[in-house]
């Protein structure tokens, strides 16, 4: 009887193996059991209930208003144009955000890092105040700030072409004419000479030991190609933005609407605080030592920064910070609780018409995506970043 | 001439060194080391004085604080019935003693968090506010109960607290100087004089002088007495030992949430609708379910990410990565809407359990990443010798990886903690009313309070400043207290 149990002397139940086995396929049986059980309820719920289910929707009318979007969008749009729209929107306060939060987070990090005290404790403040607190409360605060803001009549004007009042932000934007493409064409050529050029340059100066200023020879090589092509191709017209009607409504120019100003705000703020405290930290995880050799090199603090320092923090600062990109990303969700029409905003106003687990299932697999390109940049960084050798 | 001629050769003495130490050197060394740095401090400084000048004169001046102040209860409690608000009162007073007998037990980890609760709470209670008086009473009695706790265990005699110890040396001090001059040997009128300008002086040295004498209590024989009783007390009691503690802390939690919900059927306990439940209650409960279950379910979720069973690990892989994509509002959006439907048509779940589960399962997952890289930085020198001393896969991971792991990510622990407290402001979206949304309703739903909503969110964003702010205090104490980074 034993011996039917045994595989070489070992009974059948301690036999690694067979352990392995039987664990995954009980695991798999209950998770896919509870799976199925919440499947059947739903399936059941939808029937019973006669909740609408499916994607047909997706090519009817939509038929709700979005406030403002990066592509022209009319209500008598498609439900997928327009949740295309509402994506887009989501896109567009992502991708600001994101710049500016760095910009904004590398100066805070660095202003914490100063040696001196007054500077350091303001961004200190700054960052506790910040992080501590929920998003929540900082973009409804942000918002409020907007609306309270003069109104459109009484708004603050600046050279007739920056308006701020509490239906928005406005400035001159440039819209594209005839030689645009020739104008993109001798910039690109410009940059690539430039490149070359700081390429040589850096070479010289590592060479040589004398500063040769590749980055700014580069960037002024880059800068009077480009200026030089847009004068004599004239590319690009100014749309100013400019007061009309009797209630000075605001037309032309790039308009960020009230509510996307309060959301970029309270998001550059928010993460900014994080990313400076993670560039504080990468700096710092530099070895005393490599600060100490730079210092007696006859490096300035800055310098030191600059050349040593930074650089070699970069390794320890950049995943963590797409991490954060991501975050703020997934944050600008939030944007429902302020009334700019991102993803999340539009899909739940959607839900009152269209079936709500379609939608859900479309936002989640949006958000997937995007945080699916996050990781693949973090993982081209990380791969990049390897020691070699 | 001759010996003037040298003389006359010496370069001139230099200029004696710049002070550097004392006032003067710390600003020359901290805000004014170069004309950079110089400009920059006044630039600076100027900037923020008119700031700080602005915002001071608002909060003092400029501020309507009647919208906090006349509608604490709702941004405390939220729309709980004000006949039963003794029961959070007294789930308040459960926690603070819970706190107060950590607080002895544990001492330093926790004793800036209780002290601070401590203070807070006096400062409430004594305020001059609209508060009921019984209200104002009861918040007193649980600066009380945190200072009972504390001396339920911690095993002391007064001469022995830090605070006691500190003030005591120094009058100490200061009466043994005073003994060394012997004023009265002086003329009487004069030595009156002198006494008195040095009692004005010195801040009522005489005061200083009884409380040194006064203070010096353990010579006393009857606060030996006491102590002795005290002490004995505690260890009758015995809540030293950490298993007891524990236990009473489970018990007190539940105690003070039955209060809080109710029982069915208890005269007094009539059960709370969990709609009503709102405002920072709410918040706290949530973070407060959600930190305790996501640890236990973020480590099941790190272990089968870690395992070597492919089907274990694809699903845990694809559960921690599908929520860690999605922001956590299309989260709760969904536990609106379709998990409701996952349960049977029979079972009514309230959004109040949506929400807290939604939270749970959102945050595990982040805690299984955190508690992953934990495990992933216990060098691997440490499973050899597990394996090596014939400890089993799974006892060198409980035993050995996992509490090592867990120990290198506390910051990250409390991290993820303090976002999960910032992020159950988000269950508005599923109706709840917390203390965010409550402000929001405050605001817009009087006419009166239309233009005081910079003061109601100021005040919101304190109130959560000053938990999270506490949280990351305790962490810090709690890695200094394990030794974290000095092994």
């Amino acid at each position: 009887m034993t011996r039917l149990f045994t595989v070489q002397g070992v009974p059948v139940w301690r036999n690694i193996v067979v352990l392995r086995w039987v664990t995954q396929l009980v695991s798999a049986v209950l998770v896919l059991s509870v799976v199925a059980l919440f499947f059947v309820n739903v399936s059941r719920e939808i029937e019973a209930r006669d909740i609408p289910f499916g994607f047909s929707f997706l090519t009817r009318a939509a038929q709700i208003p979005i406030g403002e979007t990066v592509i022209p969008y009319d209500p008598s749009d498609s439900y997928a144009y327009g949740l295309l729209a509402a994506a887009l929107n989501t896109v567009k306060a992502s991708v600001l955000g994101v710049i500016l939060a760095t910009l904004l987070g590398i100066l805070v990090g660095v202003a914490r890092l100063s040696s001196n005290w007054l500077l350091n404790k303001a961004a200190l403040v700054y960052v506790e105040a910040f992080r501590n607190t929920p998003l929540l409360v900082q973009l409804l605060f942000w918002f409020l700030v907007v609306l309270s803001l003069p109104q459109v009549r009484e708004g603050y004007v600046a050279f007739d072409a920056v308006y701020l009042n509490n239906s928005g932000f406005y400035l001159p934007w440039p819209v594209p004419v005839d030689g645009f493409w020739l104008w993109l064409g001798a910039t690109a050529l410009g940059i690539a000479v430039a490149v070359i050029a700081a390429r040589h340059l850096q070479r010289r100066e590592t060479e040589s030991g004398r500063s040769t200023y590749p980055i700014l020879t580069a960037a002024a090589i880059a800068v009077v190609v480009s200026v030089i092509a847009l004068l004599v191709f004239s590319p690009m017209t100014l749309d100013i933005p400019r007061a009309e009607g009797r209630f000075g409504r605001i037309q032309g120019g790039a308009q960020l609407g009230g509510s996307f100003t309060a959301l970029l705000v309270g998001l550059v703020l928010y993460t900014a605080a994080f990313i400076a405290e993670i560039v504080r930290a990468g700096v710092q995880s530099v070895g005393k030592g490599q600060v100490e050799a730079a210092r007696s090199s006859g490096l300035s603090a800055l310098q030191t920064l600059r050349y040593v320092t930074f650089p070699q923090g970069l390794r320890v600062i950049i995943p963590p910070t797409i991490s954060q990109f991501l975050n703020l990303t997934k944050n600008s969700s939030l944007a429902a609780a302020i009334g700019y029409p991102d993803l999340v905003s539009v899909a739940s106003t959607m839900t009152q018409i269209a079936p709500a687990i379609s939608l859900i299932a479309i936002v989640m697999l949006t958000y997937l995506a995007m945080s699916l390109t996050y990781s693949l940049i973090g993982n081209l960084y990380n791969r990049s970043i390897r020691f070699k050798g | 001439m001759s010996a003037a001629a040298p003389a006359q050769a010496m370069p001139p003495p230099p200029p004696p060194p710049a002070m550097t130490v004392g006032l003067v050197g710390w600003l020359r060394a901290n805000l004014f080391s170069s004309r950079v740095n110089s400009a920059l401090t006044v630039v600076l400084g100027a900037v923020l004085l008119w700031a700080l000048v602005s915002l001071v004169g608002w909060l003092l001046f400029a501020a309507d604080w009647a919208v906090v102040t006349t509608r604490t209860p709702l941004y405390l409690v939220g729309l709980y019935p004000a006949a039963e608000y003794w029961r959070p009162q007294a789930a308040l007073l459960l926690v603070c003693l819970l706190l107060g007998v950590t607080w002895g037990r544990w001492g330093r980890a926790a004793r800036g968090f209780a002290l601070g609760l401590g203070v807070v709470l006096l400062v409430v209670g004594l305020l001059p506010h609209g508060m009921q008086p019984l209200n104002r009473a009861l918040l007193l009695l649980n600066t009380a109960a945190l200072g009972l706790g504390y001396l339920l265990t911690a095993r002391l005699t007064l001469g022995r607290l830090p605070v006691f110890r500190r003030v005591a040396a120094a009058l100490h001090a200061r009466a043994a100087r005073l003994y060394l001059r012997r004023p009265n040997r002086l003329p009487p009128a004069a030595w009156l004089t002198v006494q008195a300008s040095r009692l004005l002086n010195a801040g009522a040295v005489g005061l200083g002088y009884l409380l040194t004498a006064w203070l010096a209590l353990e010579r006393r024989p009857w606060v030996r007495r006491a102590a002795a009783m005290q002490n004995a007390l505690a260890a009758r009691l015995a809540l030293g030992r950490p298993k007891r503690l524990a236990a009473l802390a489970i018990v007190s939690v539940i105690a003070a949430l039955l209060l809080i919900r109710g029982i069915e059927g208890v005269p007094g306990l009539t059960p709370v609708n969990t709609q009503d439940i709102g405002g920072l209650l709410l918040n706290l409960l949530l973070a407060l379910f959600g930190i305790v279950m996501s640890m236990p379910l973020g480590i099941a979720l790190a272990l089968g990410r870690r395992s070597n069973l492919p089907v274990v690990k694809m699903v845990c892989v694809g559960f921690i990565e599908l929520v860690r994509g999605v922001p956590l509002i299309t989260l709760l959006f969904m536990s609106r809407h379709i998990l409701p439907l996952t349960f049977p048509a029979n079972i009514h779940v309230d959004a109040l359990y949506l929400s807290a589960i939604t939270i749970t399962l959102f945050s595990s997952a982040y805690m299984a990443e955190n508690v992953r890289g934990g495990m992933a930085a216990v060098s691997e020198g440490q499973v050899e010798a597990a394996r090596a001393l014939g400890l089993r896969g799974w006892q060198t991971t409980l035993l050995v990886t996992l509490p090592q792991g867990l120990r290198n990510i506390i910051p990250a622990i409390v991290g993820q903690s303090i976002s999960l407290f910032k992020d159950t402001s988000l269950v508005f979206i599923i109706g709840m009313l917390d203390l965010v949304e409550m402000g929001r309703v405050t605001i817009q739903g009087n006419q009166e309070f239309l233009d005081n909503g910079r003061e109601v969110y100021v005040f919101i964003a304190l109130v959560f400043w000053v938990f999270t702010f506490s949280m990351s205090f305790v962490s810090r104490r709690i890695e200094r207290a394990l030794g974290v980074g000095r092994r």
